[in-house]
């Protein structure tokens, strides 16, 4: 049975390739749900009209797919509530320098 | 900006890359011919080198961008790719036959290929119109562009104006004037307004930012607007409130520069790459461009040698200095990202994929930089002057600068040759330490 825990760390391979920091540590992650293997993620991106937006999502479901346990991906992209930098880790803000 | 809004990568770089040969063969003319710079503006060889620029250059980047940017900025879809490649054949036909054809001053085939080149345009603006048309909601970015493409369908027409007033004579407005009036529409109108427009969008984007203040920034492009239609027709007549409305675009300027502090002041990535020192560079730039405005628009001013060549640095630090250096800005930002696109987004979660910022050399982006300011400066003094070696010096050092630029995106365009693929390296993403990884 796959966990949270396990797909986080899967969705820490997903790179934002402008800010180069994983989508996790960038707090874009809004939620994650498990219904037998299939997963949908919520997420969101740093702006609204972002041009990775379809790269970034479909790294999502290449980066879950690879994981044993998961059949099928679901990506949510949300623009509420935005994001802000408050949702970073302290790993994402050193990284990036974002504040 | 290459998802499913967009057109397919190959679009925007034929022009992009149409551009900066573009660019290539201008540095290398004017260096080659300072004399182009030194003496006066009004001769075929400026005005073919002139629109070498500003149409085989500036419009052909700034118009493969906005098919990519257009659709994705404002959460649409672009009308008609095929209308694009359409716009690309004409485009080129368009103004290779006008530079050759102002070269040898032969009006006629200036107005044939013009007509060329209208047309493409034509089709540019019916093709964004209709984008424009669908999108969710307008806002400042929006209106900026409608506001852009307007001015640049008053500017082809009044080009062509031009070309047949010199075949046939009929225009009752002073040539000068008339092609002062020409330049504005486009320099302002097109390039100005655009930069502007889409600036509301980017630069809140790569700072992660965003716009601080709605009113303040749809006030600068109302201002815009209304001290360039004022601009155009006072020029054109020769009139002494040209003074007003040029201080009506300087104060709409002041308005968008006040904006652009705001927006960098709440910026939440605080280190600022090159691309973006470029393009904030070349906004500085409006404040020299803007004054110069002024006093050449000042009312009685003696029509002197000097004042000739003022007019010339008007122009090098409108077209080379703002625009070009705020499209090379851009052109770090916009060439790396489809190029990964094409090269990397269908890897990415699945092999370890470059950053952007790895696919170019920041070291050579901070030399192009330098060489550019300082070539620039020199260049434009050297104008002022009428001081031929040391136009050609200054040239020397901006082709020098564009050279390097070129180095560097073709470094970035040989990741669509042979794309730099790594296995996914788990570890490495891995928070293990609230230390960045060295």
């Amino acid at each position: 049975m796959i966990d949270e825990t396990t797909l986080r760390e899967g969705l820490r391979l997903v790179v934002d390739p402008e800010i180069d920091c994983n989508i996790v540590d960038l707090g874009l992650i809004y939620g994650i749900a498990i219904d037998g293997t299939r997963v949908t993620v919520t997420m969101t991106l740093t702006t609204p009209g972002c041009p990775m937006h379809e790269s970034i999502a479909w790294g999502v479901k290449c980066a879950l797919l690879n994981l044993e346990g998961v059949e099928d991906v679901e990506v949510d992209v949300v623009w509420d509530p935005a994001w802000t930098s408050a949702r970073m880790s302290d790993y994402g803000r050193i990284r990036t320098g974002i504040c | 900006m290459a998802d499913v809004h967009a057109p397919s990568v190959s679009l925007p770089l034929g022009f992009i890359l149409t551009g900066i040969a573009a660019l290539l063969v201008g540095a290398s003319w004017l260096t080659a011919r300072p004399i182009n710079l030194a003496g006066y503006h009004y001769g075929p060889e400026v005005v073919a080198a002139t629109h070498l620029f500003v149409l085989g250059w500036i419009c052909s980047v700034i118009m493969g961008t906005m098919y990519q940017l257009v659709p994705v900025a404002l959460e649409t879809r672009l009308h008609s790719e095929r209308l694009a490649r359409w716009h690309f054949g004409l485009h080129l036909v368009g103004f290779v036959g006008m530079v050759m054809m102002f070269l040898v001053w032969d009006m006629k085939q200036v107005g044939h290929f013009g007509s060329v080149l209208a047309t493409g345009v034509g089709l540019f603006v019916y093709n964004l119109a209709r984008t424009l048309a669908r999108i969710p909601r307008w806002n400042v970015v929006a209106i900026g562009i409608a506001s852009s493409l307007g001015w640049l369908s008053l500017t082809i027409l009044a080009g062509l104006y031009l070309a047949a007033a010199k075949c046939w004579s009929f225009s009752p407005f002073e040539p000068m004037a008339q092609m002062h009036a020409h330049a504005h529409l486009g320099g302002l109108g097109f390039f100005v307004m655009m930069i502007v427009s889409v600036s509301f969008k980017l630069v809140p984007m790569f700072t992660l930012s965003e716009v601080q203040n709605h009113r303040r920034a749809g006030g600068s492009l109302a201002l815009l607007n209304a001290g360039l239609a004022g601009l155009f027709v006072t020029i054109l007549l020769s009139s002494p409130w040209k003074l007003v409305f040029a201080s009506v675009i300087a104060t709409g300027l002041a308005f968008y520069g006040w904006e652009v502090i705001a927006i960098l002041q709440a910026r939440k990535r605080r280190n600022r790459d090159w691309g973006m020192r470029y393009f904030l560079t070349a906004l500085a730039l409006l404040i020299p461009v803007s004054g110069l405005g002024i006093v050449l628009a000042w009312p009685r001013l003696p029509a002197t040698e000097l004042t000739a060549q003022l007019e010339s640095v008007y122009g090098l630090l409108a077209f080379i200095g703002v625009v070009t250096l705020a499209i090379l800005g851009m052109l770090y930002k916009v060439v790396p990202f489809l190029v990964w696109y094409a090269s990397y987004s269908k890897a990415i979660g699945r092999s370890k994929v470059p950053a952007l910022a790895d696919l170019y050399s920041p070291a050579l982006q901070a030399v192009g930089y330098w060489l550019f300011l300082v070539g620039l400066a020199f260049t434009s003094v050297a104008t002022a002057l009428g001081h031929e070696s040391c136009v050609r010096a200054g040239c020397a050092l901006l082709l020098a600068s564009v050279t390097v630029f070129i180095v560097n995106i073709g470094t970035v365009l040989s990741h669509l040759v042979r794309p730099r693929l790594m296995p996914l390296d788990f570890k490495s993403t891995q928070p293990t330490n609230t230390q960045p990884p060295s």
